[in-house]
């Protein structure tokens, strides 16, 4: 946990070095992130050159609103993830990538909550979120993190999860809404 | 439709997932704009669903995309101009009178007005100098103008100009409170023209904060001093 604060403190100083105009502190904030950066842009899209170029457009977009950036946002690093998220399934929209669910996916998904996912939440700091993803149904959560992780539409769910898409949908309102009220537990 | 606290929680949250798409998603941002109340739910939800990304795996991405960065950063297509303000024009009878004429023209010119660009201020020691070049009867600006004070570099983006007459370019000038016009060098319409700033053109610009734009042979005036007539003259704005 430590080491968590630690390198937000780290990250933070080097946003607002950016946000001054400093490339060296650019460039050090690249090499710390970039690898979990990537990491996310390519599982959520699935292939390199559509990662790539949402890496790229996510670090010229935190160049220019570094400054930007507030604590209500939440952590630096955060901030910054969910910039490089929301390029990443632009550009999978504007490139129509369809999702399918290979042989491998949900077991995929389901093994990661049980196994490195959760280890990893907790490493994270996560301990709350974790808890209250097991509080969902199995359907709900499967959704909710197939939408997160793969940027799976309404639609891709639906074939996905052999259900109606009005099923789906209301899979995930009710299982966000569910989620959040244990949140605030 | 109504905005109801259950509606934006529950919009806010599928917009965060990413589930939420096409017009609802346009609408949904529209709605974020508007209120501090729906960005705070967005807010909630990015942090919260963002601890996932916590346990993704990282990999490493390839060199070239951080040489692909700096280069949509900070290289526009070669190198920036250096001011040529360190071999003064040669004082022509042509650049004597010339220089008298500049506010008389500029009067003359009454297409050209300067707008004032609502801007992040940025935390910088002196001044920033942003504005845009814009002519009467034509709704976007011609170039929009800003400065960077942490490389000295002053940026022009074209946004409505039109290519110079066959045979022409435009040419940007620094209009010095007293003294000759400094070139900045021959502006192109095609890109973003970025060109750096000597100690004594940003010291003369951010004293008159006044550019203009000439017309000139192709590749610039021969002379140094504007030969061709001036198209526009405009005001930076501090930020």
């Amino acid at each position: 946990m430590a080491l968590m604060e630690a390198e937000q403190e780290e990250l933070m100083r080097l946003l607002g070095s950016v946000a001054q105009g400093n490339r060296k502190a650019f460039q050090q904030l690249y090499e710390r992130i970039s690898g979990r950066m990537y990491g996310l842009c390519f599982k959520l899209a699935g292939q390199q050159e559509l990662a790539e170029e949402a890496l790229q457009d996510a670090f010229i977009r935190i160049w220019h609103h570094a400054g930007e950036y507030h604590s209500e946002r939440g952590a630096p690093l955060s901030w910054m993830m969910t910039i490089a998220r929301y390029r990443t399934l632009d550009l999978m929209r504007a490139r129509k990538v369809r999702q399918t669910a290979g042989d491998d996916l949900l077991e995929h998904v389901e093994d990661e909550r049980h196994g490195p996912l959760e280890a990893s939440l907790h490493q994270a700091g996560s301990a709350a979120l974790t808890g209250c993803l097991e509080e969902l149904s199995e359907v709900q959560r499967d959704s909710i993190l197939l939408s997160y992780y793969r940027g799976f539409t309404h639609d891709e769910l639906a074939e996905a999860l052999s259900s109606p898409i009005g099923t789906v949908k209301s899979w995930i309102r009710r299982g966000l809404i569910a989620l959040k009220r244990c949140l605030e537990r | 439709m109504n905005k109801t606290p259950e509606r934006i929680e529950s919009l806010a949250a599928e917009y965060v997932l990413g589930s939420l798409r096409g017009p609802a998603r346009r609408r949904f941002e529209r709605w974020m704009m508007e209120s501090v109340r729906v960005r705070q739910e967005v807010w909630f939800w990015e942090t919260r669903l963002g601890e996932l990304t916590g346990a993704v795996e990282e990999k490493r991405p390839p060199e070239a995309v951080w040489q692909r960065i700096e280069q949509r950063l900070w290289s526009d297509r070669g190198h920036p101009a250096k001011a040529r303000t360190t071999t003064p024009p040669a004082r022509t009878p042509r650049g004597a009178w010339f220089w008298p004429g500049w506010s008389l023209l500029a009067t003359a010119a009454a297409l050209v007005m300067a707008v004032v660009l609502v801007r992040q201020p940025a935390p910088v020691a002196y001044p920033q100098l942003s504005g845009a070049i814009v002519q009467q009867n034509v709704a976007d600006p011609l170039w929009l103008v800003s400065e960077t004070t942490v490389d000295n570099r002053l940026k022009l983006r074209p946004v409505a100009a039109a290519e110079p007459e066959q045979g022409k370019d435009y040419e940007l000038w620094i209009v010095p409170e007293q003294g000759d016009p400094l070139s900045l060098g021959v502006l192109p319409v095609g890109g973003i023209y970025q060109v750096t700033l000597t100690d004594a053109a940003r010291e003369a610009l951010s004293r008159s904060r006044t550019l203009a734009i000439s017309l000139e042979p192709k590749g610039g005036s021969p002379t140094g001093a504007p030969t061709g007539p001036i198209l526009h003259v405009t005001k930076l704005y501090e930020l």
